[in-house]
């Protein structure tokens, strides 16, 4: 593999009993490189992550990694038992230690140094992303996966998490996998988009993702505006299902 | 040399002792893991592999540890990646364990069996070789504890970050199942099938009261435990009452305690 390439990834398939789930699916993860999955419910995003992140290991296709790849992993939901009393710090140093200069700067970095010392189960839903994406930083990552990393955060916050993701890429100079709901927010940090609804419609960048016809039928006309003009022609659309779907021309 | 060991009292108390080391640390992980329910199934199920040890004519424990690891083989083959264990299972293989294993023990000659010995545990007739075994088996769980207790945390907080960040977690569960099989084998002794899991659940809930911490956490059940082994013993020993159901009230009443003072102070853990 080239020096660059982290991950590369080869016709993809999953399949759930005969739910086909993920189907011939080929993308590489560069070094910093912010790669956005985006894609309806039920498209396979997190499906497709879980691959990624070695959470699931028995699909079809190939799954290439770099030598020793490390990763640091966001997940969409953490549910801590309440049971278990746990600080941020301790979260922080989940799985290798850390020393505290190197907690106190992932903190810092995405602006919760405060929360240091708190209970996890005191922290609001905002918090606990940023102090879960401050986490995934430690231990010198070389991909960050990183699964909604804004669900459950105010708009304001969700346009901030976004950029501090870019700023941590910059940082880090790690591949940052993002699973997203919303293009038009993520779309000046993301250098690679995989649109999703189990097979691959569209990837690229993001303004030619956009403009992209099966882009435009899952996500509508409304969203892409927002993101750029484009000449409007379709090749085939989607049914409910996520099936293609014959085009009726008017 | 070890003549300090023929009083009986002293062999209990070290034995207590040994207990609390290991049901501190085992026990927290299982509350956090939500496992408490499955030393209960294979403390019943034990029922069943001491019957079955005594109808072979070999050693009870080896029995109960027979038993037992069945038990976890077959559950870590049905517990799929995400899911607890099914509270419906455990509690089948539980109450079946212990319904046969009460048959069994009815067809036995009645004097090779004491019955209310399995059922609540007899720490004051903790003989040298219980020590030995107990001792042993303590250090080698200890060991594995130690050796990998930043998974066993990682997997209670998030299998999923602990998998995606090379922690293998099924391998990590597989051995907790194990751990808890030689444990339930060796408490069984002091505090009877029927009260291992409370020794497990009780001092940690106390404990979890004023941790921040998991390690903080583990640290203070232990001094619960060892409050209950304290005034277990004690109570035991002066009122006649048998030692692990004393053991087990004595660490509720700490429980109230600490709830009725905490309740008083109010403290902010954050």
């Amino acid at each position: 593999m080239r020096a660059d390439l982290l991950l590369r990834a080869h016709k993809l398939g999953y399949t759930q009993g005969k739910r086909l789930i993920l189907d011939d699916i080929s993308f590489e993860l560069k070094r910093a490189q912010i790669t956005t999955i985006i894609g309806p419910n039920g498209a396979g995003k997190s499906t497709l992550t879980n691959i990624v992140n070695g959470l699931i290991d028995n699909f079809n296709g190939e799954v290439e990694r770099m030598p020793g790849l490390r990763i640091g992993y966001l997940p969409q939901k953490v549910y801590v038992n309440r049971l278990m009393p746990l600080s941020v710090d301790r979260l922080l140093q989940l799985t290798q230690p850390a020393s505290e200069e190197e907690i106190v700067y992932a903190l810092m970095q995405t602006e919760v140094g405060y929360l240091r010392r708190r209970q996890v189960h005191s922290l609001s839903e905002g918090e606990l992303k940023r102090v879960l994406l401050a986490r995934t930083t430690l231990g010198k990552p070389d991909l960050l996966v990183l699964d909604e990393p804004t669900a459950g955060v105010d708009v304001s916050g969700e346009i901030r998490m976004y950029e501090l993701i870019g700023e941590l890429r910059d940082q880090l100079q790690c591949a940052v996998l993002l699973v997203s709901h919303d293009l038009h927010l993520v779309m000046s940090q993301t250098d690679q988009v995989l649109c999703l609804n189990r097979h691959l419609c569209c990837s690229g960048l993001p303004d030619s993702v956009s403009q992209h016809p099966e882009y435009l039928a899952l996500f509508g006309q409304q969203t892409a505006d927002s993101i750029a003009i484009y000449a409007h022609h379709h090749d085939h659309e989607h049914d409910v299902s996520g099936d293609h779907a014959e085009h009726r021309h008017d | 040399m070890t003549e300090w060991l023929d009083d009986f009292l002293v062999r209990s108390v070290i034995a207590g002792l040994i207990m609390v080391a290991i049901a501190a640390p085992m026990g927290c992980l299982m509350v956090w893991q939500r496992l408490a329910f499955l030393s209960d199934t294979l403390g019943h199920a034990a029922v069943l592999g001491v019957a079955l040890g005594l109808l072979l004519e070999v050693k009870p424990l080896f029995g109960v540890l027979a038993v037992a690891l069945l038990i976890v083989f077959s559950l870590s083959r049905v517990s799929s990646f995400n899911s607890a264990l099914s509270e419906t299972t455990l509690a089948i293989i539980s109450h079946t364990g212990l319904a046969g294993g009460i048959i069994l023990v009815g067809l036995l000659p009645a004097h090779t069996v004491n019955l209310e010995a399995i059922l609540f545990g007899d720490l004051l007739a903790t003989t040298r070789t219980d020590l030995i075994g107990l001792l042993l088996t303590t250090i080698l769980l200890l060991f594995l504890l130690m050796h990998h207790w930043r998974s066993f945390v990682a997997v209670s907080v998030s299998r999923e970050i602990a998998q995606a960040e090379g922690i293998k977690v099924r391998k990590v569960q597989f051995l907790m199942y194990i751990m808890i099989a030689l444990l339930v084998a060796v408490m069984m002794k002091v505090m009877g099938v029927l009260l291992i899991a409370a020794m497990l659940v009780i001092p940690t809930s106390s404990a979890r009261l004023f941790s921040r911490n998991p390690e903080q956490m583990v640290l203070i059940s232990g001094l619960y435990g060892l409050g209950a082994l304290a005034g277990g013993v004690t109570s035991s020993f002066h009122f006649d009452w048998q030692t692990g159901p004393a053991i087990v009230v004595c660490a509720t009443v700490l429980l109230l305690l600490t709830l009725a003072i905490t309740h008083l102070k109010k403290p902010d853990l954050d």
